[in-house]
């Protein structure tokens, strides 16, 4: 079936199978960035944005995204360069295969809670498993990255 | 899993029919877990264009359609109002935001998930769904409804009252089914008292309600009264024994809590 | 000759990853992104038994299915013994797997391969695969393994390459014993002797990116994998040994690794990408689902370990007696190296006893197998003996701190274990010439306010925080077995292509060994190109694994840098005319009196028109010894006392690991290996049924620990500096795992008077206690 979405602000029209999942669609197109850790709705790499909410795209069913828009990590390279410095500056980055999904779920945040506690912070972020970091480093780079003005 | 066809209903007649057709068709809510399970379907039914995914208000009563998401819900102003919130203190223990963006928080009720946070938190209020075709019975009549229900849950409504609610999952981490949860809560100076994940889906415990509610002071022994009644059992996550000892502890926490 | 850290620019200063911006914009390409557009899908058909006998298998059906391009059973495949540990050669484990085989071991292990053009056509052809199984009795208890009467390796053709105690007939994969003077007459003579067992789980590993592989053939008919993989050299050997070609024909690249921690040291689809390739000449990819990584990829060995020490009533410890079971599940990778580990790498932190004994054995069972896992053998010995320190220290009626800085390892001292146990073989004698772990004990007590504080703080009548500790040491590398090597090529303009084998599988090895080329040639980080492991393009490397990628790989690249920046002076003093003794050099320009050159100057000149060369060099190092870094550990954990729940609220290490040479990567290894430790110590239960089916087996059913988990890591480093590493830096990959599970299991007692013995520490073991203390 054909569905038409915005993939970063473009509308694109993919052929797609009624069982397909978003994740799979968009790698399938050539987008890698979308990185499957579980494939079962737990570790949260896949995380991309749906109409600017952070969902698993490895659970968005293609066929029901019809006319939204999806934001991968392309539509925001500069934010996710930001994100990076202050990941680099708290010793947090590794392995890097979850750090997409962050960076879509911390800009999203940014954009959604105006200067979040510590306790909303962990809420939104604690969806995205980290296997290579203490994690608190983490906590402390998305502090200081929504900080930035 | 594999699905033959993604249908997007035009109305909840067109979705019913469509659910009639096949018994290999079925209602599509948030879709998580779904390729878990790995059925085959030969249509999902989309609810998505027809405005379920919205919470409103009565003088007496807050009305949740059946397609909002778990988000959604703890975020409402409306629901904020609502017993202080506690309905949806549940639903915020549900995995994380990018989780429960898609979850919603018909599909929590209508699997009645044993594991269910939804449920638990939900249960204390007073609850009433509302099905296509045009059928009303209360969450714990559909809780205890045998076989499987052949309507589409349209919404969920929640009775407005006076009180405060308390909730309690116990799990290992964060992303986690309950090993127990608890749910107190004082609705109109009535107290209310369920357990669920025992690990058997949530039920309320009549006998501690009553002693409660019949001017019983001691907390402790309304949680004994409702571990007396309800039934525990063991499975991989926790011993019967241990669940019982959580279930005591923290119903009499909650009751201390709600009766502040 | 030690170097003063003052004078360091990069090194020991904080530097960005080199790779950290473009994996954040998801710019980094890992193994299957990196998969040809219409490769082959590979699906294995796993079975269902814990153990069985494959009577028949027909695969007519599934041959016929549109899309299927190749099916491969037992029959069809070579019929090699091989270990997929992806060690060194030879290899200290058994050689007790062939690529498919007539028995099942576990559920879970292969029975047949499918390659399809998609994922769904394979997994169909999986389902038209019959297969009739003579069920055999498993063996689910490690404890009852040894001499069972169902024997799990009954084949012919398996092997050990040399003496590690393989006896298969009795369900042994390896087994081990030591004795340094009479353990038993020391223990009979000393005032105190405590006696005590623990139980350690199957960890695993779940790194984010699942284990992942693809192939293709190149113009010249060679085969070119790539792979997620910890040791790409090992691959190509294993491969090459195992499929009977030739090492020229096959090619491995390492791209991103999503995370290793041991679990990608060894094969896990390499072998049916090969085949696939070689059989159908279409390129093939293999991509492990997250319920295959947890159920049929590898796990930590469990363990018992008894642990008997004795000591005096002025806190002497005289001896130490340590015997382990260890379970190997299936197949016995790193089944002698992670069994000895638990004595090597953990008794001779008290190495003031008069007598040290160590040994058991390690045993087959139907269990998923256990493999290399971070802090291998460490983590488990580290276990028993720190909380046994603790119990030891209570029948003294001693602080466990003072006990620990009486008789715990100190600069300039040795242990005798070092000379008599390496990694499967014959160890290496070594005094620590860097060993600041007393002040690592001193530092991390005031850092937590131990002397305040211990052992526990009532907080209400229902919640008190208990505080508990351990020290840890490791290693670095294995000395005369493990090899790195870098080389060093100048481009026009100044800049220098640094390929190395060493494995960045994560940790940010590229990152350092740009950092140690950049200060010993005096350049900045973004003028040291680094390409790394690449079988055809980058010299050799063992790979990362026993926290040797700083200390080896990193003293290539130094001694890489060294010659590279000898070469440059000379070559330019004879530009200059001058003898090389008198040029100096400032990473810029050759000075030598009045007369200066720049090297942007020297480097286009050699390339384009005078003294036509190439400058570049190759050098190599492998360790004389394995310098251990050293950590103590404490933790305050906070106990509701009702219902056994505690909550991790701050977890002090103070680490030696000689130089930090990228301190914020430094830290990272530090606080990412303590919050695996955390849960392993905590949360991370493996769970089976009683048929061998693992419950345990995805994200919902093994909890890691998330940043609701994680409060609060104070993390410092003591200042050491160890002479024989590469700017006095040692290894730091895995000291930061050891800790938790005695640290927990020591403050949990301090906070309840619970002692767990069997890990993870759960809330429910806790509340048991409790109630068994007020019968």
């Amino acid at each position: 079936m054909l569905v038409k979405f915005y993939l970063n602000d473009t509308l694109v029209s993919y052929d797609v199978r009624p069982d397909e999942y978003l994740s799979e669609t968009l790698r399938s197109h050539g987008i890698k960035s979308v990185k499957v850790g579980c494939n079962e709705s737990t570790c949260g790499s896949c995380t991309l944005l749906v109409e600017g909410k952070p969902v698993m795209s490895c659970s968005v069913l293609t066929a029901s995204i019809e006319n939204k828009h999806v934001t991968t990590v392309e539509g925001i390279q500069e934010e996710a360069a930001k994100i990076a410095y202050h990941f680099a500056e708290e010793g947090a980055d590794q392995c890097g295969f979850c750090n997409v999904g962050y960076a879509l779920v911390v800009y999203s945040l940014k954009k959604t809670i105006k200067n979040p506690t510590d306790e909303q912070i962990v809420d939104y972020i604690v969806g995205n498993l980290c296997r290579c970091s203490g994690l608190q480093s983490q906590l402390n780079a998305i502090k200081a990255y929504l900080k930035e003005e | 899993m594999k699905v033959n066809e993604y249908y997007r209903a035009s109305s909840l007649e067109d979705a019913y029919q469509k659910l009639q057709a096949s018994p290999k068709n079925a209602i599509v809510a948030g879709g998580l877990w779904m390729k878990k399970m790995g059925q085959s379907y030969d249509s999902l039914i989309d609810l998505s264009k027809l405005g379920l995914d919205k919470i409103s208000e009565t003088k007496d009563e807050v009305i949740v359609g059946s397609m909002v998401s778990q988000r959604d819900f703890e975020d409402s102003k409306i629901v904020s109002f609502l017993f202080a919130g506690a309905p949806a203190f549940a639903v915020r223990e549900v995995m994380g935001v990018n989780f429960r963006n898609l979850a919603t928080i018909g599909g929590s009720i209508m699997g009645r998930y044993p594991f269910s946070d939804v449920i638990t938190g939900l249960l204390p209020y007073d609850v009433t769904l509302e099905f296509y075709p045009a059928q009303k019975m209360s969450l714990e009549e559909y809780l205890n409804y045998k076989g499987k229900l052949n309507a589409i849950l349209v919404a969920i409504h929640i009775k407005k009252g006076e009180g405060k609610g308390f909730f309690k999952k116990v799990k290992t981490t964060a992303l986690d089914f309950p090993i127990v949860n608890i749910a107190v809560a004082k609705v109109n100076k009535e107290y209310r008292v369920v357990v669920g994940a025992r690990p058997m889906v949530a039920a309320r415990s009549y006998k501690a309600m009553e002693y409660l509610n019949n001017g019983g002071k001691d907390f402790a022994k309304a949680a004994e009264l409702a571990v007396e009644e309800l039934s525990f059992m063991d499975n991989k996550d926790a011993s019967k024994e241990y669940r019982v000892d959580l279930a005591k502890v923290y119903v009499r926490r909650g009751l201390e809590e709600v009766s502040k | 000759m030690a170097i003063d850290k003052k004078n360091m620019k990069v090194v020991n200063n904080k530097t960005h990853s080199i790779d950290g911006t473009a994996l954040m914009q998801g710019k980094g390409k890992y193994t299957d992104d990196l998969a040809e557009q219409g490769s082959l899908v590979i699906k294995i058909l796993r079975s269902p038994h814990a153990f069985a006998h494959i009577k028949s298998i027909d695969v007519s059906e599934a041959q016929k299915l549109n899309g299927v391009a190749l099916v491969l059973t037992y029959k069809d495949v070579p019929h090699v013994s091989f270990s997929r540990a992806g060690q060194g050669y030879p290899e200290p484990s058994p050689h007790d797997k062939f690529i498919l085989d007539e028995y099942v071991r576990y559920v879970g292990d292969e029975v047949a391969m499918v390659a399809a053009i998609d994922e769904r056509v394979a997994e169909d052809a999986l389902k038209l695969i019959k297969v009739e199984y003579e069920v055999l009795e498993p063996v689910l208890d490690f404890e009852t393994a040894y001499e069972n009467k169902s024997v799990i390796h009954p084949e012919d053709g398996i092997k050990e390459m040399f003496p590690i105690g393989f006896d298969p007939k009795k369900n042994v994969a390896a087994s081990y014993e030591m004795q340094v003077g009479d353990v038993e007459k020391e223990l009979a003579k000393s005032d105190v002797v405590v006696d005590e067992t623990f139980y350690s789980q199957a960890q695993a590993h779940a790194m984010l990116e699942t284990h992942s592989s693809n192939a293709r053939l190149d113009i010249h008919n060679r085969l070119v994998i790539y792979s997620s993989t910890q040791t790409p050299f090992h691959m190509r050997r294993i491969m090459a040994t195992t499929l009977g070609l030739p090492v020229s024909k096959i090619r491995f690249i390492k791209p991103r690794v999503g995370g290793g921690f041991g679990g990608k040291q060894a094969f896990h689809g390499e072998m049916f990408c090969a085949l696939t390739t070689l059989k159908t000449g279409r390129p093939s990819k293999l991509v492990y689902t997250r319920e295959e990584v947890f159920g049929a990829s590898y796990t930590r060995h469990p363990m018992r370990i008894r642990m008997r020490v004795g000591a005096m009533k002025d806190g002497r410890i005289n001896a130490i007696d340590c015997r382990s079971l260890s379970d190997t599940g299936a197949y016995g990778e790193h089944s002698l190296t992670v069994f000895m580990i638990v004595g090597s790498k953990v008794l001779p932190l008290y190495n003031k006893v008069d007598a040290v004994r160590y040994g058991g054995l390690v045993v087959y069972t139907n269990h998923v197998p256990a493999g290399a896992y971070r802090g291998y053998g460490a983590i488990q010995g580290n276990y028993a003996l720190e909380s046994t320190i603790d119990i030891l220290a209570e029948k003294l009626g001693m602080d466990p701190k003072v006990l620990r800085e009486k008789n715990s390892m100190k600069e300039k001292e040795t242990s005798p274990i070092f000379e008599i146990m390496g990694e499967g073989t014959k160890g290496t004698a070594m005094i620590m010439e860097s060993c600041k772990l007393p002040y690592c004990i001193k530092r991390g007590a005031e850092l937590i306010d131990w002397n305040k504080n211990w052992p526990r703080v009532k907080v209400s009548d229902t919640k008190v925080r208990g505080y508990g500790m351990a020290i840890a040491m490791q290693g670095s590398g294995i000395p005369f077995m493990d090899m790195g090597s870098c080389s060093i090529k100048l481009n026009d303009g100044g800049s220098y292509n640094v390929t190395v084998g060493a494995t960045d599988i994560g940790q940010g090895s590229d990152t350092l060994i740009a950092q140690i080329v950049a200060e010993e040639l005096q350049t900045s980080v973004d003028n040291i190109l680094v390409y790394s492991s690449d079988t055809d393009l980058t010299p050799f490397d063992c790979g990362a694994y026993a926290s040797s990628t700083t200390y080896i790989s990193g003293n290539a690249a130094w001694r890489a840098a060294i010659k590279m920046r000898e070469r440059l002076i000379k070559e330019a003093a004879e530009y200059l005319g001058e003898k090389p003794e008198n040029v100096e050099f400032d990473g810029k320009i050759f000075t030598s009196k009045d007369k200066t050159v720049s090297l942007y100057d020297l480097s286009v000149q050699w390339l384009y028109n005078k003294n036509l060369h190439q400058a570049s060099v190759t050098e190599s190092y492998f360790g004389h010894v394995s310098p251990p870094p050293f950590m103590a550990a404490y933790a305050e954990v906070e106990v509701d006392l009702e219902t056994g729940e505690y909550e991790v609220l701050n977890y002090v290490t103070v680490t030696d690991c000689g130089t930090t040479i990228n301190p914020m990567l430094a830290r990272g290894q530090v606080e990412g290996g303590i919050v695996q430790g955390l849960g392993m110590a905590c949360y991370e239960d493996v769970k089976y049924d009683k048929k061998g089916n693992l419950l345990s087996n995805s994200f919902l059913s093994y909890h890691i620990p998330t940043h609701k988990e994680i409060h609060k890591l104070t993390s410092e480093f003591a200042d050491s500096y160890e002479p024989t590493g590469p700017f006095g830096a040692k290894s730091v990959g895995e000291i930061g795992i050891d800790t938790p599970p005695a640290v927990i299991c020591n403050a949990i007692y301090n906070a309840t008077g619970v002692r767990v013995h069997t890990l993870p520490i759960t809330p429910e073991k806790i509340l048991k206690g409790l109630k068994e203390l007020k019968k």
